[in-house]
């Protein structure tokens, strides 16, 4: 799992939760694959993110440095920003781990590079 | 657009997980003959519900390559890592969740959604009792899962229909394979209500199936 998809997962479905994401990330094992760095794909993209995500991801990323706090403003224009963007989002893989709900503190395994977000009958 | 490799999955994969058959392969024409849309559209965000084997999706991640991110939802084990290996051995960025519909996705995100549901018109105690089998998936009831659609063959389409609103983003498009039995007309009238447009992009006849792509989008976009 590319920590970009991690930005998008939540855990909404859960009954009586309200928000559900940032799930809290926990990386056990992870993997560096090469990509093409797009910066403008990663400009689109921007809008759509949640930063405080983006922030969470490099924390546990170990990439705390690369990322600020609060959303920068004009980041398209910060070149070495977007290319750390680039690594933290499209370039770390995470094989193991888990994610939990912030709300409820469901656990969400990641095995193999797959997160399984599938909830009980009895929890939605 | 490519026909994805395959040969990475074994027989004993297919007996899990969905072999891509003239469904499939209307789906990939439909995408092929809309590209110029598509790349009009530039969607951030596109996914797959019910990836099966992940030929779809791959073949999408592929053609829209690094302007994308590219998801996969199914609630087969072994579907999703079929298609993470489809990815991987063609070269795409996919990456695969095991999941229900789009349920853990975040609300309006989506810009492309694709979609072959279990559209196979079977009794519903059929569907269900698939369901109620306990938590071990057999081989037998992951396979159900991919094309026994209950009534109409609609209960997966209409459940994913009325939650439509919430996956899409404001500019948002669906590509659903439908089946005659599937009553597509009911189901634009349907879409209507909810306030989207459906158009039947693409149909087929093949040997015994009479087959459609909706191409759905938002009224106001």
């Amino acid at each position: 799992m590319k920590l970009s998809t991690y930005n998008f997962l939540t855990s909404m479905a859960i009954k009586g939760v309200k928000v559900g994401y940032p799930l809290k990330l926990r990386i056990t094992k992870k993997d560096l694959v090469e990509s093409e760095f797009n910066p403008t794909f990663i400009e689109r993209l921007l809008p759509k993110l949640d930063w405080s995500a983006v922030h969470a991801a490099a924390q546990q990323a170990e990439l705390a440095d690369d990322i600020p706090a609060e959303q920068p403003e004009n980041i398209a224009e910060n070149e070495l920003l977007m290319q750390k963007l680039h690594h933290l989002l499209f370039e770390i893989d995470v094989l193991e781990g888990e994610m939990e709900c912030p709300e409820t503190g469901r656990v969400f395994p990641i095995t193999d590079g797959i997160p399984n977000m599938l909830l009980n009958e009895d929890e939605v | 657009m490519e026909t994805p490799h395959t040969e990475h999955l074994s027989a004993d994969d297919w007996e899990h997980v969905y072999e891509p058959a003239e469904d499939s392969f209307l789906l990939l024409d439909a995408l092929e003959a809309d590209l110029d849309f598509i790349e009009k559209l530039q969607p951030c965000l596109c996914l797959e519900i019910g990836s099966g084997s992940g030929v779809l999706i791959t073949a999408l991640a592929k053609r829209l390559s690094h302007n994308t991110l590219c998801l996969a939802t199914d609630i087969n084990p072994r579907a999703c890592i079929a298609t993470k290996r489809t990815a991987l051995h063609n070269g795409a960025r996919v990456d695969s969740m095991r999941n229900n519909l789009a349920s853990a996705i975040r609300k309006r995100c989506i810009d492309l959604l694709l979609f072959n549901p279990p559209y196979v018109v079977t009794s519903d105690e059929e569907l269900e009792s698939q369901r109620l089998t306990g938590e071990t998936p057999s081989t037998e009831r992951n396979l159900v899962y991919s094309w026994a659609g209950g009534m109409d063959g609609r209960r997966v389409t209409d459940i994913l229909l009325e939650q439509l609103d919430d996956i899409l983003s404001p500019s948002g498009v669906l590509y659903l394979l439908l089946l005659r039995e599937n009553k597509p007309d009911e189901i634009i009238k349907q879409l209507q209500k909810l306030n989207f447009k459906a158009v039947k992009h693409m149909e087929r006849r093949i040997p015994g199936e009479h087959l459609y792509i909706l191409k759905v989008t938002r009224t106001s976009f």
